[in-house]
């Protein structure tokens, strides 16, 4: 279908104020082991042409059917129904034109399917002699290759490798169930099996549900707090991230995720202890969430969305940034080819400081320390939050101490920003799945942060 | 696409061949704040193709008909070289027939969506500080083809959610799917609905956290049992992560309480006629009066457990088609009147579980919580989480409402068909 992209632009600028036409291509493969039985095996080719239109407001039509009399019936019904009174801004931006790809030391394409089957029986094997007796566990992979032209000038093609892996495990003993995940992604090749050394965590994963089984819970009170990166992230994630969406701050997602506790006049706003740095990156080399220009055509860029505890910037794409009569800052994504591009995070982290793990510590008289999370939920104001360990040891006059079971933190976003004092000099980065939209787009990210040190939270 | 074709390209190499295609179209109206956003459409078709070989399987998925010549000989060849799915037994082999649709839906394809959706916020405009929503049109039409079975179904509905905002800032959300022109009064007047609910709406303030008695919306319950239903597939059974396992014929709810899955409701838009392998799709109760009846079963899984398919394949993982609670005999506004110390729910979200097993989990309510006492509504509040099981809330269902209603919300509610519920001693916490 590639083939009508630049026809179709040509067709549809001639009745658009501005009109966006991409060919998106992905190819994936995917297998999934349960309990050591390859319950799927699979390969699919998601191909088509999306095209939005700016007239009285936005429209947007995909089609995949190679027809271009389908096609231009498609564009005729998205402006007619882009002449439906609506919003109808996008910020000025400047044409671009270019091609970007992210390299691969191991090629997808060159990986045969059944070494991917390979690989993931010999986890599931090592999961296995662990004594682990739930196990799934999912390896994919994505070849996504887009040629996006718009009526302003735009023509950019790319080609984007992406490796995720996905388990999930539980562990039961004498009637006491624990439940882990591990979850890993990044853009580039197979290269990613050996960084990931997934033996490695998965034998982690399988010792820690072991030892929360058995642990106890710790008494609700008061203590300090010791936040993995993992936690960090979580965090970073789900309470800067969130709510400094430009479109959430505007009411785009007011009925489904909703909207933000950050209003449009809060920048300078504090939110947090002054060491607070809160940053999303969508340029850091082979992150899951990696892209050097978004949907919209505007370069990706490093943003500050938390400075020195104030509110900083917010995430915004065209539609946004131009309702807010500023300019993008790259945040355009979408999932699919299918879907209309949103405002979404790429990498979130807590910036890094200077602590080592042993000053973290050191004078905590009574803490917790949670290095990563099970059920986790926020509001829809992405005000309230509660997170609870799945790693988690009892800390007493700076030492680690016996391992606590589920530990629980309900808490606010001011209150768990406000209550970092001490931030850890390491950086780490977890990979997750961003569910936001309607249709519901999962898109790709990273999540991460130092260990961070939080005084008086309450836990239970 | 035509289904000979990719079923023709493929079935000589292999066992066994399912091919399912799908051509679906679809507009969407997103509005906020009392203005339209986008509009969009969809105008796809997609064929998905199951494979088995020598006890070896494989799926893949196409768009484009054209890429079956790269897709094929890959995978026939990569076919021979992974290990055996001992999970996979064999396709459906009966020759099946399957029921005929009785769909009435001639008024509700000729609604209008723009029309429907301007008008509906200038009715309610003036009388609430805000409005967003979205308005679907869905058709779909289906067809299989395996070696012993063939069929072909449409499906049509809409749906609207709708979520408002009164003059404090307080929300409220309505929502509604149908198949049928039966149900269009009621999608007419989904203004009222909105403000009905906002007539409760009053001393808003933050929640308390207790164990409250709580009367679950339809749009509420149906969340939580759209969290359930998927454990009870026989893939998450075999997974061992799921609150059903090891639990046939054991009573995990109070016997006021019936789950179905039921595809055979056509005034609803999942109504299927057969699954992915060609079983013709029944109602099946999973858990009946309080005690799990089924789970649900492809002709693999259903082979392995020595029970009949339930007609729920997905050949990979069985799974629901749509929901529906058996309605009770009491009316809403006794079960209000009836609760001395307690809340009605409205809607929740970002429902995550701790613990599959035991099914505890954290939900958190939202766009109308409630506060009664002694009968009456005296506040509404925010700011709090279910934190329980639904083993302890299905347990401590007292009470059902005659009055069921039709929902369909985002990706946190499958079509449902759900009552009122009243739960007992639900544990509430809050952020602190």
């Amino acid at each position: 279908m590639e083939e009508f992209v630049d026809k179709a632009l040509d067709y549809a600028s001639k009745r658009a104020r501005f009109a966006e036409v991409r060919y998106c291509s992905s190819t994936r493969n995917v297998v999934l082991l349960k309990n050591g039985t390859v319950s799927a095996s699979g390969y699919s080719i998601d191909s088509g042409i999306s095209i939005r239109i700016l007239n009285k407001s936005i429209a947007f039509t995909s089609i995949n059917i190679a027809n271009w009399e389908q096609l231009k019936e498609g564009i005729d019904r998205a402006i007619r129904m882009s002449e439906r009174s609506g919003r109808e801004k996008f910020s000025s931006e400047d044409p671009v034109n270019d091609f970007w790809e992210v390299d691969q030391r191991k090629k997808i394409e060159d990986v045969p399917f059944e070494e991917r089957v390979s690989e993931m029986k010999e986890l599931d094997g090592q999961l296995a002699n662990e004594k682990i007796p739930m196990r799934i566990l999912s390896l994919g992979d994505n070849i996504e290759e887009e040629y996006n032209v718009n009526s302003e000038g735009t023509s950019i093609r790319s080609k984007l490798p992406k490796v995720g892996f996905f388990a999930m495990i539980g562990f039961l003993e004498n009637g006491s169930f624990e439940q882990g995940t591990v979850e890993v992604g990044y853009s580039g090749g197979y290269e990613a099996l050996e960084a990931w050394k997934l033996g490695d965590r998965l034998k982690h994963e399988s010792d820690v549900l072991k030892k929360a089984a058995m642990a106890k819970k710790l008494g609700d009170g008061v203590y300090d707090l010791i936040a993995g990166p993992e936690i960090s992230g979580i965090v970073a994630h789900e309470s800067a991230g969130h709510p400094t969406e430009s479109d959430r701050i505007l009411g785009r997602e007011m009925a489904q995720a909703g909207e933000s506790f950050i209003k449009k006049n809060d920048r300078g706003k504090r939110i947090g202890s002054d060491i607070v740095n809160l940053v999303d990156d969508p340029t850091l080399d082979h992150s899951f969430g990696y892209y050097k220009y978004d949907r919209d055509g505007v370069r990706a860029r490093k943003r500050y969305l938390y400075k020195a505890g104030l509110i900083n910037d917010f995430l915004s794409n065209r539609e946004s940034a131009g309702r807010m009569e500023s300019k993008s800052n790259g945040a355009s994504r979408s999932s699919e080819w299918d879907k209309e591009p949103l405002v979404r995070m790429s990498t979130t982290f807590i910036e890094p400081k200077d602590y080592k793990f042993e000053e973290l510590i050191e004078n905590v008289k009574e803490g917790v320390y949670m290095k990563s999370f099970t059920e986790w939920n926020i509001d829809d104001i992405r005000y309230n939050e509660k997170y609870v360990g799945r790693e988690a040891y009892h800390v007493q006059n700076g030492e680690i101490m016996e391992a606590i079971r589920r530990p629980i933190i309900e808490t606010t976003t001011v209150n768990f920003y406000s209550s970092i004092d001490a931030i850890g000099s390491d950086l780490e980065f977890s990979a997750g799945t961003c569910g936001k939209g309607d249709p519901m787009q999962g898109v790709d990210v990273w999540m991460g942060g130092p260990h961070i040190r939080l005084r008086g939270i309450s836990v239970r | 696409m035509e289904i000979e074709n990719i079923y023709n390209r493929v079935e000589k190499s292999v066992d066994q061949a399912a091919v399912k295609l799908s051509k679906s179209k679809v507009t969407q109206i997103r509005f906020s704040n009392n203005l339209i956003d986008i509009s969009n459409e969809w105008n796809e078709e997609y064929a998905s193709v199951f494979l088995a070989l020598d006890g070896r399987t494989f799926t893949f998925d196409l768009k484009n008909e054209r890429d079956i010549e790269k897709i094929v000989p890959r995978l026939l060849s990569s076919m021979k070289k992974i290990e055996k799915n001992s999970d996979f037994i064999s396709l459906n082999d009966k020759s099946n027939a399957y029921r005929r649709k009785g769909m009435r839906d001639g008024k509700l394809r000729e609604m209008e969506g723009h029309e429907f959706v301007d008008e509906f916020i200038d009715r309610l405009k003036p009388f609430v500080k805000r409005i967003g929503g979205v308005f679907y049109k869905k058709e779909l039409e289906d067809e299989i083809l395996t070696p012993f079975n063939r069929g072909s179904e449409r499906q049509f509905g809409v749906e609207f959610v709708t979520r408002a905002f009164d003059d404090k800032d307080y929300p409220v959300q309505t929502s509604i799917t149908t198949s049928t022109d039966d149900d269009l009064q009621i999608l007419m007047k989904q203004d009222d609905d909105v403000l009905n609910l906002m007539r409760h709406v009053k001393n808003i303030k933050d929640g308390s956290e207790g164990k409250y008695d709580v009367i679950f919306s339809p749009l509420c319950f149906a969340s939580l049992v759209s969290y359930t239903i998927p454990m009870a597939s026989a893939f998450q059974i075999d997974s061992g992560m799921s609150m059903f396992t090891d639990r046939m014929g054991e009573r995990i709810g109070s016997s006021l309480f019936t789950l179905y899955d039921d595809p055979t409701d056509d005034t609803m838009f999942n109504s299927k006629t057969f699954d992915d392998e060609g079983s013709p799709t029944k109602k099946t109760p999973v858990i009946e009066k309080g005690v799990v009846k089924n789970f649900l079963h492809n002709f693999s899984t259903a082979s392995k457990y020595g029970v009949t398919t339930t007609g729920n394949a997905g050949i990979v993982s069985p799974g629901p088609w749509q929901i529906s609670v058996e309605p009770g005999n009491e009316e809403v506004d006794d079960m209000i009147s009836s609760t001395k110390k307690g809340l009605l729910i409205n809607n929740t979200w970002y429902t995550r579980f701790q613990d599959y097993r035991e099914g505890i989990l954290s939900t958190i309510p939202r766009d109308g919580i409630f506060y009664i006492e002694n009968g009456e509504i005296v506040e509404s509040w925010g700011g709090i989480r279910i934190s329980d099981s639904l083993l302890h809330i299905y347990k401590n269902i007292e009470g059902i409402s005659r009055k069921t209603e039709k929902v369909k919300w985002w990706d946190e509610t499958m079509h449902t068909k759900s009552p009122f519920v009243a739960v007992a001693d639900v544990n509430i916490s809050r952020s602190k």
